[in-house]
């Protein structure tokens, strides 16, 4: 045969030739357009955007048909070949293709293919099934069906590895709930799994620790019943095989361990095998393939809130070993976003973590990733900021707040994407809590600008992470900075936010204002600009709060306005009692009777700042207060077991001692 | 330091290695791993008629991926394509390299046989979307690309490319592919044993002086240096 054909056909003419009335014909295009496409991605899009799957899905419907009337055999095989193998081919790592298969009506020809007595057409029907399996577009498996469950059952049992393949890469498709674990485990699937495990080959292993993996995650009972009875030997299988000479194996056992320690306090817990994961893993970065992109993923999954493991992995020298390996550069995309992912669980709850990582300077590598072109690293990059932002030793001596880090992580604010965007904020929130001068810098680079005008975004998730950014910037930050916030935001753009449909704006909305008013008493005049939009606002939405947390913050505010003039307090006593209208409870009664301590805590010391006995109008509102039957209230609260309100009450009866001859006629 | 390591002569050596025991059936095992693995079909079918020993492959799996190694070693590697796409599908679909180098020497041998405007339309049309789809590709695309450039192929600083090694590089890489995905290993296992003896022996050096093996094919013991 030539090396190279010198006139290739089109595709277009490729396509018609599909159709042709001539088997030979045909044939050949079908087996050229497999061969075109397989490995060629580009080649699958134009033959898909031309129409060739439903033009190949066709011929397999045919030759079912063929098949059916006894018609000539070989050809008709040929055929079925041909056209389960270029389907499968569409469906490779493409999920357009995988669509178009679905959309050709072909997925059910294929399933009842694989009772064909011809192994060529089997193995092509079960690989193209498994590419499609392997894809989030693949139809749900119902296992709670008992046919489905037998014919999982004779997948599995097959001796031809694609199609036992096949029946594992459904199970670790479509498994999802407790209910579907069980059922499998019932039907002696893990039996069989693990018989894969032990006896089967390099494939039918790494595509049983894959299923296995499914079926166990967050199954505890499931787990100890596959531990069961021979206690060890399965589990002894498994990590066995995390120490096995092929690197996707290693990984796919670690990853099935790590599956199981999660799901179940009793398994794996030991040290010996904790520190043995470690290793493997961080070994396993140093593969230069898909395996070393996806272990520190894995990794992740191990340590994540794991503060007994991120201990373990300091000693090992995580962290160096990730530094090293983003200092080399020019790192695949998924493997950068995998390290940088690692390096924020490891820093996220230890002082010792962050303290390494900033003593290898890994911040600046962090800091270059925030410009990198693949929108997942940015993201990583923002929340292993966040992470390491957390050292409250290092932001209290400003060390964050500089313009290599400030000014790029600003620019993220316009991100093309929200995610991006969101963990950048994240990531701010952390930085501007700086207790030195230098809160300045975020002004002058934007900052504080672009915040704003995040907060007005149509994300709810980018409105409320902005507002989160605004309050921690303002906390306990100087008059002139907070003046310069509030002018920026207006008194209108605030009081819609509290009034936003979002509760988690609202949340944050609130909690912005009780920083803002909190300190100099000539930063409570916010509430009152414009005819008392704000005031205004927070009286309406503790009215109807959905969540304990918007009345706290809502609550706090006010309490923080209280503790201005009496003007103030006026102004809140009011906003207390209009609300209260009709038959309707007042929302204060309903606050000092709720189940969070936090907000009765908040209820109360607003009380206290309402009744301060150095304010000429503090009797007057204690009256009111008492009629209103808060008063009482409050004596019902004497054993509230949250100290927090125990010792404010106090306050309180100290108060009304004080004004005795209103206090005794209660 | 020569003082500090243990000397072994060699009677004494020779007596400890007469100890060990090794089976015929294992080595039988071994040297038709070899043939399978380097993909001798007829060796395979014969050495299993004179010694039993039974292949861990089917002969006809053997004969279907020779098939492939020497269309890619003929340079004819449309045709080693089509067969390794007719052997497995996946192969190809889910090894972006091997994929790519297979490409690159289509390319080659469209120079080599000097069919210039073909090869300017094959690597815009084939090898191009293979660098943009994956940028990892990109400087050896460059580097194949630019035999384009040269009026004298033979003395350009490319010229390996169009080397026969190219092309054995590229079939055992195919040869490979092809195992892994029949679940077999790709090395023989007497590559691995070899590896060990040379270990082991890199070992003991530190440790002592004996009769070592310099020579692997002939295997002989050289006397230590006292």
């Amino acid at each position: 045969m030539p090396s190279a054909t010198v006139n290739k056909p089109r595709p277009s003419e490729l396509l018609s030739r599909l159709t042709s009335a001539e088997p030979e014909v045909k044939v050949r295009a079908l087996r050229e357009v497999k061969n075109q496409i397989i490995g060629n991605r580009t080649k699958k899009l134009s033959f898909l955007k031309l129409g060739a799957v439903p033009a190949v899905a066709g011929i397999l419907a045919d030759s079912i048909d063929d098949v059916t009337e006894n018609n000539n055999c070989n050809n008709t095989n040929n055929f079925l070949v041909q056209s389960a193998a270029a389907l499968g081919s569409f469906a490779c790592g493409f999920d357009a293709g995988v669509q178009a298969v679905l959309d050709a009506g072909a997925f059910p020809n294929l399933l009842r293919l694989l009772a064909n007595p011809n192994e060529k057409v089997v193995d092509a029907v079960a690989r193209a099934l498994r590419m499609i399996y392997q894809s989030k577009l693949a139809p749900k498996y119902d296992f709670l069906q008992q046919k489905n469950m037998e014919f999982l059952i004779s997948l599995l049992n097959s001796e031809k590895e694609t199609v036992s393949g096949l029946g594992a890469s459904i199970i670790t498709r479509s498994c999802e709930t407790n209910l579907e674990q069980k059922a499998l485990f019932d039907a002696g699937i893990l039996r069989k799994l693990n018989s894969l495990l032990e006896g089967g080959s390099l494939s039918q292993r790494d595509a049983s620790l894959e299923s296995l993996a499914t079926v166990f995650r967050n199954n505890p009972e499931v787990i100890s019943k596959f531990a069961g009875p021979e206690i060890g030997r399965p589990l002894s299988s498994i990590i066995d095989l995390a120490k096995d000479r092929y690197p996707r194996t290693r990984l796919l056992a670690c990853m099935c361990l790590i599956v199981i320690r999660n799901a179940s306090p009793h398994f794996l817990q030991d040290i010996g095998i904790k520190t043995k994961l470690i290793h493997i893993l961080l070994e396993l970065l140093d593969d230069p393939g898909q395996v070393g992109d996806e272990a520190p993923f894995a990794f992740s999954s191990l340590i994540a809130q794991k503060e007994d493991l991120q201990k373990l992995a300091l000693e090992a020298n995580a962290i160096d070993k990730f530094h090293h390996h983003i200092k080399k550069g020019s790192l695949h995309p998924r493997r950068y976003e995998g390290i940088l992912l690692a390096l924020a669980d490891m820093c996220s709850k230890l002082e010792s973590c962050r303290s390494k990582f900033l003593s290898l300077q890994v911040l600046n590598l962090v800091a270059d990733a925030l410009t990198d072109y693949n929108a997942g690293v940015r993201a990583a990059a923002c929340i292993c900021l966040k992470s390491v932002t957390r050292s409250i030793k290092n932001l209290s001596a400003g060390y964050f707040m500089n313009e290599t880090i400030v000014i790029p992580l600003v620019q993220l604010f316009l991100d093309p994407s929200t995610s991006v965007q969101v963990a950048a904020l994240g990531a701010t929130s952390n930085i501007v809590v700086d207790f030195t001068t230098r809160k300045s810098i975020f002004v002058q680079c934007g900052g504080m600008k672009q915040l704003v005008q995040l907060a007005k975004s149509m994300e709810s998730s980018v409105r409320s992470n902005a507002l989160w950014a605004l309050k921690n910037f303002v906390f306990q930050a100087d008059n002139r900075l907070k003046e310069g916030v509030f002018s920026e935001l207006t008194a209108s753009l605030l009081s819609s936010l509290i009034r936003d449909p979002e509760p988690s704006v609202q949340e944050q909305a609130l909690a912005l204002v009780r920083n803002l008013v909190d300190g100099c008493i000539n930063l409570i005049e916010f509430v009152f600009a414009e005819d008392g939009l704000i005031l205004g606002a927070i009286g309406r939405q503790l009215q109807c709060a959905s969540k304990a947390e918007i009345g706290i913050q809502g609550m706090y505010a006010l309490c923080n306005v209280a503790s201005g003039n009496e003007f103030h307090r006026e102004a809140v006593m009011q906003l207390l009692f209009t609300q209260m209208g009709d038959k309707n409870q007042s929302f204060v009664v309903k606050f000092l009777q709720s189940n969070d301590s936090q907000l009765r805590t908040a209820t109360v010391w607003t009380i206290v700042n309402l009744t301060c006995p150095s304010s000429p109008g503090a009797p007057c509102r204690l009256e009111k207060l008492r009629n209103a039957g808060i008063v009482s209230q409050i004596k019902n609260m004497v054993n509230d077991p949250c100290v927090d309100v125990k010792v404010t009450i106090f306050f309180i009866f100290r108060i009304c001692f004080l004004f005795a001859s209103l206090f005794w006629l209660t | 330091m020569a003082s500090s390591k243990k000397v072994i002569m060699r009677e004494e050596w020779e007596k400890r290695l007469n100890h060990i025991r090794i089976r015929k059936e294992d080595m039988n095992k071994l040297v038709m791993n070899f043939l399978v693995t380097e993909g001798y079909a007829e060796a395979v079918a014969k050495f299993r008629m004179e010694t039993g020993t039974e292949p861990d492959m089917d002969v006809a799996m053997i004969m279907d991926r020779m098939a492939v190694k020497e269309a890619v070693q003929c340079g004819n590697v449309e045709d080693a394509i089509e067969k390794v796409n007719d052997l497995n599908p996946e192969i190809l679909d889910t090894n972006p390299e091997l994929f790519f180098h297979l490409q690159q020497q289509r390319l080659i041998e469209l120079i080599r046989n000097e069919k210039i405007e073909e090869a300017l339309e094959f690597a815009q049309e084939e090898l191009a979307p293979r660098g943009e789809e994956n940028q990892s590709f990109l400087e050896e695309l460059e580097r194949t690309v630019s035999l384009l450039v040269f009026k004298d192929v033979s003395n350009c600083p490319v010229r390996e490319l169009l080397d026969i090694s190219q092309r054995l590089k590229t079939a055992n890489e195919v040869n490979a592919a092809i195992l892994t995905s029949q679940s077999h290993e790709k090395d023989p296992k007497l590559h691995s044993l070899l590896k060990m003896l040379i270990w082991a022996q890199n070992q003991l050096d530190e440790k002592a002086t004996y009769p070592r093996i310099k020579d692997f094919l002939k295997a002989t013991l050289e006397n230590p240096a006292v």
